[in-house]
């Protein structure tokens, strides 16, 4: 077991190394709603990751993206245009547009979410009524077929359903799809079945698309990439946050749809128990979204914001246990993060990909309602170096699976199977893009 | 220059067809910004199908040298309640003409409120002769238009349908039978499009079950438009028949644009049964891949075809000229003769020197064609069909073609299940009608109403399935078990 404040070498023998000059013609676009500082979202880091490392690897990649870094507003906060990153990925920036029918979307939406029965006109209108791009939008169809591939995530997005029908063929949607009922709809039953190839972040992710549509023969179960650090500084992170108790940890986005208002209400049920034997847990979280504690409970829950990566990754070696209370996750980076931490996870069991790792790795505990996570909590309270033992096969099975070099090297060898290089290195030119 | 149109990423004839004439004015090295009526992927929108929409379009059009409108009632009558505001639509558009350099490709007008409002003809009439320039796809359309506008006719101007086309895809055939995992050495037949009954896709399986020949298969690839029961049970049955017909393939997906080009890239030649069409992108896209077009001898395919591109087609009336033509088409390609030179024969043809033509027309002759009307299907007299035809699919013909397993009827009378097949079913009455501004309002009444009755009424046919299948079920096992009581006892 690789413990708290130690270190190890993660890295996988693999024929594309950082360091080797691999050079491949063609640019691969990758198109993400959102990149940048500040941006939070499971989704969007994945694709930043991707980026950066088939970048390292030799390809020459370009992030097409929304001038947007909050996900609520859309406001467009980043300049327009296009820029280089110090890793020599281009990013081109386009204006978001919110100018649809909120009450459309919200009219429609809320019949999706109830399951109903929605036309496609309807379903067209919904995807459209929210962030729109049209300057994205026109530059991949102006030089789209400059690019080698284009790959898309998440599926929901108008960035995604819109423009990777563009040139489809070429098209690798990397859907990070959840079994919610948006995922049902007809839109993106075609979306998916028109793609030019699929990437998938776990197999019960495949297991769901081959479910809802009918995908097209190019498909990999690649992965995503888990940096895993080679040390943790867990004291450290305590003393810095002046944690002197044992905490429960949860990082990310706070709202309705992750789950947090779930794992407060039985986060506040768990603490109400232990007010009278004691030997209780805080719980700690870091992200962006409102947190509103429960009366009663406002001491327990601690708020850190937004960490930087050293402090997130000592606070996820520093708790307990990390408590995963989504049951829509298509990966999971946090949980994995967890595991590759040392940490036992606790987790909703209604959430396919996380139930699959921790089925696979031993490496943590579901729950099914409030009742059992109440019971969790107990768990990791009471018996702590029982809970503790769980999670020591986790950061081999994230090793093992989704260490950076072996997804890249999976999505590198897609690349070449699916898209071979033989198109001209006629890379866009950065000067003369529009940003519509 | 300005492009009004429907557009992408909504998935429409016209919007497709914009999307296409984009591209080429891109290339052309025009300037071209994208009105819509509704948010897409469009630079602007507008909510123009009404007067107030129509005058913000005029408005907007002043700012662009050109403007190219895709005409459809729908884009631009769509909001109008009333005769006069269709007058006042039709009026702006003259007026813009006046104003700026406007193009009209009508894709699809409506003759009705034209035929019964004078009002609207002048108005109409004005904007056609005033637009810079006005195009429609057909002959037929083009001579409707001047029979109700008169003295415009010479304004109008016929273009071809795919004009704008270009193709999606550079690899050739071979490559894309290989990379859709097809045999390279099978001649593909292909009948592409959205699955639907007036598509006739079940008569290209019944065709080239007809015509029976080797080293060829059939491939009908598109998707159906799910919400629709009708086109649901439709799916269901061309699912059903494509399984028992040797050959065929249904790949029920959807077909993005990419992936068309490329089944026409690697079909061998292409199949358009319809039982009506106004206007056929598939057949200009097969044009574009300068494939053999077998279709169906429709008045606006034959106009279609007639325009510009050339190409090779054949017409056919009816199921047995389909497979005659897939029969040349296939032999031209060289199919019909073995590698050492003799003629290539089905493993069921008794007359093994006999043509392909010959063989087509035995088969005919051996089995008739369906004598079914489509609007008032005789279940009796289709029953009679289906038993006769699997009766000589067994003695006369080794080859199963599309024929339902039968069973006797029992000599107390009809089977019980035979009125339950016979019932329609329920279908909710299309929200048109021929009186000027009805249409808006039975469409807007069919939005209200639709989340409520479109599940009640897939819910219906479900229901009424289910209970058909049971009742032949029971009919079949009490059948069998009655033979079987008649073997123990006799």
């Amino acid at each position: 077991m690789i413990g708290r404040n130690q270190s190890s070498n993660s890295n996988a023998a693999s024929p594309f190394r950082a360091e080797d000059p691999v050079i491949r013609t063609g640019t691969v676009a990758l198109v993400a709603p959102r990149f940048g500082d500040g941006v939070i979202g499971g989704a969007e880091a994945v694709m930043a990751a991707v980026a950066r490392g088939l970048a390292e690897r030799g390809i020459p990649i370009e992030m097409l993206t929304t001038c947007a870094r909050d996900h609520f507003t859309w406001a467009n906060e980043f300049r327009p245009g296009s820029t280089k990153t110090d890793g020599g990925i281009v990013v081109r920036r386009f204006p978001t547009v919110m100018d649809g029918s909120q009450a459309d979307r919200d009219r429609i939406g809320n019949r999706i979410l109830a399951g109903e029965t929605i036309t496609i006109q309807d379903q067209q209108r919904w995807v459209n009524a929210s962030l729109r791009c049209p300057g994205l939008w026109h530059h991949v169809f102006d030089h789209g077929h400059r690019y080698r591939a284009l790959v898309f995530a998440p599926y929901m997005f108008w960035t995604t359903y819109a423009v990777s029908q563009i040139h489809s063929r070429r098209s690798v949607v990397m859907p990070c799809l959840h079994d919610e009922p948006p995922a049902h709809l007809d839109i993106y039953r075609s979306m998916l079945e028109g793609a030019g190839a699929l990437w998938f972040l776990s197999e019960p992710e495949r297991e769901l698309a081959m479910r809802l549509c009918n995908a097209p023969s190019r498909q990999e179960v690649v992965g995503a990439p888990v940096t895993v650090p080679t040390s943790y500084d867990a004291d450290g992170f305590r003393a810095r946050h002046g944690l002197t108790e044992p905490f429960v940890y949860y990082a990310g986005r706070r709202e309705w749809g992750k789950g947090w208002q779930d794992l407060l209400a039985g986060f506040a049920e768990f603490t109400l128990d232990r007010a009278v034997g004691g030997g209780g847990l805080k719980l700690v979280t870091s992200g962006v979204g409102e947190v509103q504690p429960p009366v009663g409970c406002e001491q327990s829950v601690i708020d850190l914001g937004l960490l930087s990566d050293h402090d997130r990754d000592g606070a996820m070696a520093a708790a307990a246990a990390y408590v995963q209370p989504s049951a829509l996750e298509s990966f999971s980076l946090t949980v994995l993060e967890a595991m590759a931490a040392g940490t036992p996870v606790i987790a909703n069991g209604a959430g396919a990909v996380v139930s699959h790792h921790l089925e696979r790795s031993g490496a943590g505990i579901v729950y099914h309602g409030t009742a059992e996570l109440v019971e969790c909590l107990n768990f990791v309270a009471d018996r702590p170096a029982a809970a503790q033992a769980l999670a020591v096969d986790g950061r081999r099975y994230v090793l093992e699976n989704y260490e950076p070099t072996l997804v890249f090297d999976r999505m590198i060898d897609t690349l070449d199977r699916w898209f071979p290089g033989d198109r001209p290195a006629d890379q866009v030119d950065v000067e003369h893009v529009g940003v519509g | 220059m300005l492009l009004v149109t429907p557009f992408a990423p909504y998935r429409d004839g016209i919007a497709t067809y914009a999307v296409q004439e984009l591209r080429r004015l891109r290339a052309d090295g025009h300037e071209v910004e994208v009105l819509s009526p509704v948010p897409s992927a469009a630079h602007h929108h507008l909510p123009f199908g009404g007067v107030r929409g129509a005058a913000l379009l005029v408005k907007r059009a002043s700012r662009y040298e050109r403007v190219i409108i895709q005409f459809g009632p729908e884009l631009l009558f769509g909001r109008c309640r009333a005769a006069t505001e269709r007058v006042a639509v039709w009026t702006s558009l003259a007026a813009m003409a006046r104003t700026t350099r406007l193009d009209l490709r009508l894709h699809e007008v409506e003759y009705g409120p034209l035929e019964q409002n004078p009002a609207e003809r002048r108005a109409a009439r004005l904007a056609l002769r005033w637009a810079d320039r006005v195009t429609v796809h057909t002959e037929p359309e083009r001579a409707r238009l001047a029979e109700l506008l008169g003295s415009v006719t010479n304004r109008i101007e016929v273009i071809e349908h795919g004009v704008n086309f270009v193709s999606a895809i550079t690899c050739t055939g071979p490559e894309a039978k290989a990379e859709l995992g097809l045999p390279a050495d099978e001649f593909v037949f292909l009948s592409i499009g959205f699955l639907q009954h007036h598509k006739g896709f079940d008569r290209a399986v019944e065709a080239f079950s007809l015509a029976g020949l080797p080293r060829s298969s059939l491939h009908i690839v598109g998707s159906g438009r799910v919400d629709h029961p009708d086109i649901g049970r439709y799916v269901s049955s061309l699912e059903r028949i494509c399984a028992r017909t040797p050959g065929v393939e249904l790949h029920n997906r959807y077909v993005s644009d990419d992936q068309f080009d490329l089944w026409l890239t690697a079909a061998d030649a292409v199949v358009l049964p319809y039982r009506e069409i106004w206007s056929s992108g598939v057949v200009e896209r097969a044009r574009l891949f300068d494939k053999p077009v077998i279709a169906s001898d429709l008045e606006q395919l034959r106009h279609q075809l007639a325009l510009g591109r050339g190409g090779t087609w054949f017409a056919a009336a009816d199921v047995g000229e389909l497979a005659v033509a897939m029969e040349k088409v296939w032999s031209g390609a060289g199919y019909g003769h073995t590698d050492d030179g003799g003629s290539a024969s089905t493993s069921s043809s008794s007359a093994s020197n006999e043509t392909g033509v010959e063989r087509v027309e035995r088969r005919r002759t051996v089995r008739p064609l369906w004598d079914v009307d489509d609007a008032a299907p005789d279940r009796g007299a289709i029953q009679a069909q289906i038993t006769a035809r699997a009766r000589t699919s067994q003695n006369g013909d080794q080859e199963v073609l599309v024929a339902a397993p039968t069973v006797d009827r029992p000599s107390g009378g009809e089977r019980p299940s035979a009125g339950l097949q016979s019932l329609g079913p329920l279908v909710i009455p299309e929200p048109v009608s021929a009186r000027p501004g009805v249409t808006p309002v039975k469409q807007t009444v069919r939005r209200l109403t639709g989340w409520q009755l479109d599940p009640m009424t897939q819910r219906l046919a479900a229901l009424q399935q289910a209970t058909v299948h049971a009742v032949i079920e029971m009919e079949t096992r009490l059948e069998q078990l009655s033979e079987a009581l008649d073997d123990s006892t006799g």
